[in-house]
């Protein structure tokens, strides 16, 4: 008979992995019957989003992310939010630069000068985790578990600055790693469609969008495009997340944006860039100004891209957002 | 010896040494972009048709377009689109044979980083992009295969931070009781001037080989710590005028990966940084004796094989 006993713990931060409380939460706000969702994306952020609060958010700026719900939260100014970068993006350097990100679980996150400059003035903590045992927080979450045996981050300094802790394992009494089930406040997920109920479909590879919907007790679904109810009957296999996770629904097309959608359109990898020169010419201030506060929407945001003077072609590979379109639908991109 | 004609970047000479080291039948864990996999592409192309790869975000086994076209992904017609847990999953039953991977800094048992510079977590010198995937690659596939440049500052006695485990302190079953599974770690490392390996008894880690164009001595003068030397030390040759032809002509013709957003060694545009570090253009009379198809690049690498 072997007793599980800790052998090693990490010193990373992280909430406690209450799994009964989440449940009640669940059992008290989540309705159970097919209810409408669809709001504007500021509506959702106001009710959903609240200062203080972990957000988790399936994709980057780069790829598959929820762009729109994010500047969402910059330009309501939100507070003091803990996120998770399992991997993330460009958006971390605008989310730190907006002042709304104080702490960060990294898997992975593009560094550069805003979130040095944070770091060194003490303005931003950092838990270790890696993209593996985030995901995993995650599925431990989804499944109503405190935690879940991994095979990885063991002996190394993610593992030290994790809030991970070693075991022997009581069944064969070799070591193993334990990673704490994460219970996020509230999760951000794009979607290429959704129903006004929010079950949600997604195609393309990665990350883990619907570990991250069923572990988090607010949801908020960005989409593409709305579907109908019955289109959503008629192939269920295609439902990545049931409509009773979902809080909110919002119409945001191009919600990726800058980032890149499966099937439906490219990076804009001239926003991206700006972004990027703008943390290192410590010019993040104005670009935020024109992309987020100076404008009331995505929509008007996105209408500003559209206005925005061509650039040399001089830059190979880049493209613009006329340029960029890959489909003008889901059902052009997959038949679907 | 080396060809008069050819010139190739460090990055391009990474990518050739890598694909080399490409075997048929295996999988490969890696993620999408840098000379990681462009090597195990080129490898792909050149030397090992059948081997698998997947990507970090769940893709698996995808067949991209080469020459790239504007809609190409790195997932375009894969098996499958799983997701980041899957593929995870995959890897901890066994099912990858290799991750390939870069690094900021390794030391002398495959312990690697790219995490931060500096000693103070909360304050580091300078802070990277974190593990992404590396680490989870790098404990639970068989074999750890990384790819990066031969440097004093990067081959250190001890990294900033662990973000990826080698061998750890090197003692025996020390991945084990750090919670690994049994049987795996680092196997190669890849680097512009030198392939290293690692002794199976103490897990130091060992020059294999030594680039023609360089020396053991020029080689250890390029670590912070001193590497066991095989009995057996081999012969790197340069970058083939076949690999270099693929990977310019096919697989990034718009030298969008090969320049290197981040490379120390991007030589004024459309050039290329000779061996010696001359930077240099590669002759257009080079491109003339191309192969015109992809079968006749194998039949012509066949016969050269046999040739010699």
């Amino acid at each position: 008979m072997v007793s599980l006993q800790v052998i090693a713990s990490g010193q990373g931060e992280y909430l406690p992995p209450d799994a009964d409380g989440f449940r009640r939460f669940i059992r008290d706000n989540k309705p159970r019957g097919q209810v409408e969702k669809l709001m504007p994306a500021a509506e959702a952020v106001q009710r959903f989003v609240q200062d203080g609060c972990y957000v988790a958010y399936d994709g980057s700026m780069g790829y598959k992310g929820p762009s729109t719900i994010l500047r969402e939260i910059i330009r309501q100014r939100k507070q003091g939010l803990w996120v998770g970068a399992g991997p993330g993006g460009l958006e971390i350097p605008l989310l730190v630069a907006a002042g709304c990100v104080t702490r960060v679980d990294v898997g992975w996150m593009n560094p550069g000068p805003t979130i040095q400059q944070a770091l060194n003035e003490g303005r931003l903590k950092l838990v270790e985790w890696g993209n593996g045992g985030l995901s995993y927080r995650h599925l431990a979450g989804a499944m109503g578990v405190p935690f879940l045996p991994m095979r990885f981050i063991g002996g190394t300094d993610i593992f030290e600055h994790s809030g991970a802790k070693l075991v022997k394992d009581p069944f064969t009494g070799e070591n193993i790693v334990l990673v704490p089930a994460i219970y996020p406040d509230v999760a951000l997920i794009h979607v290429h469609q959704a129903d006004r109920f929010g079950n949600a479909r997604i195609f393309g590879p990665g990350y883990a969008p619907w570990e991250r919907a069923a572990s988090a007790k607010r949801v908020i679904i960005s989409t593409e495009e709305i579907i109908e109810p019955q289109e959503i009957r008629r192939r269920p296999y295609l439902t990545t997340i049931p409509y009773y996770m979902a809080d909110a629904v919002v119409h945001a097309p191009l919600g990726a944006y800058p980032g890149h959608m499966p099937g439906l359109y490219l990076g804009d990898r001239y926003h991206s860039v700006d972004l990027v020169e703008a943390d290192y010419s410590g010019t993040i201030g104005e670009f935020l100004e024109k992309w987020v506060y100076s404008v009331a929407s995505d929509e008007e945001m996105l209408e500003k891209v559209r206005q925005e003077p061509p650039r040399e072609a001089a830059v190979r590979g880049l493209s613009r957002l006329t340029d960029m379109m890959l489909a003008s639908s889901v059902k052009e991109a997959f038949g679907i | 010896m080396i060809d008069d004609h050819i010139s190739f970047t460090e990055t391009e000479q990474l990518t050739c040494q890598g694909a080399r080291l490409m075997e048929r039948g295996r999988s490969y864990f890696i993620a999408a972009g840098g000379p990681p996999s462009l090597a195990v592409v080129l490898g792909k192309r050149l030397y090992a048709p059948d081997l698998v790869y997947a990507l970090g975000d769940g893709t698996i086994d995808p067949q991209p377009d080469f020459p790239p076209r504007k809609e190409s992904t790195p997932y375009t017609r894969a098996t499958a689109w799983a997701d980041l847990n899957t593929v995870r999953f995959h890897a901890t039953a066994g099912y990858m044979d290799y991750a390939v991977l870069e690094a900021i800094q390794v030391d002398q048992y495959g312990n690697f980083n790219t995490s931060m510079r500096g000693t103070d977590y909360q304050r580091p010198r300078r802070r990277f992009g974190g593990a992404g995937g590396a680490n989870e690659l790098a404990s639970c596939c068989w074999r750890t295969i990384l790819v990066m440049d031969l440097e004093k500052r990067r081959f250190v006695p001890k990294v900033d931070f662990i973000t990826s485990p080698g061998y750890l302190d090197g003692s025996p079953g020390a991945r084990e009781r750090a919670g690994l599974p049994a049987d795996t770690g680092p196997w190669r490392v890849v680097t512009d001037d030198a392939l290293f390996g690692y002794d199976e008894e103490s897990h130091r880690m060992e020059v294999l080989a030594v680039g023609q164009w360089t020396s053991l001595e020029r080689v250890l003068q390029k670590m912070s710590f001193e590497p066991l030397v095989a009995k057996d030390l081999k012969v790197l040759e340069p970058p083939s005028l076949l690999e270099l032809w693929c990977l310019r002509t096919e697989i990034d013709p718009e030298r969008v990966q090969l320049a290197g957003l981040e490379s120390d060694f991007v030589a004024p545009q459309g050039g290329w940084i000779r061996p010696g570090g001359q930077a240099g253009v590669m002759d257009e009379a080079a491109y003339v004796d191309m192969p015109a198809s992809y079968q006749e690049l194998l039949e012509r690498r066949a016969r050269e094989k046999k040739g010699t």
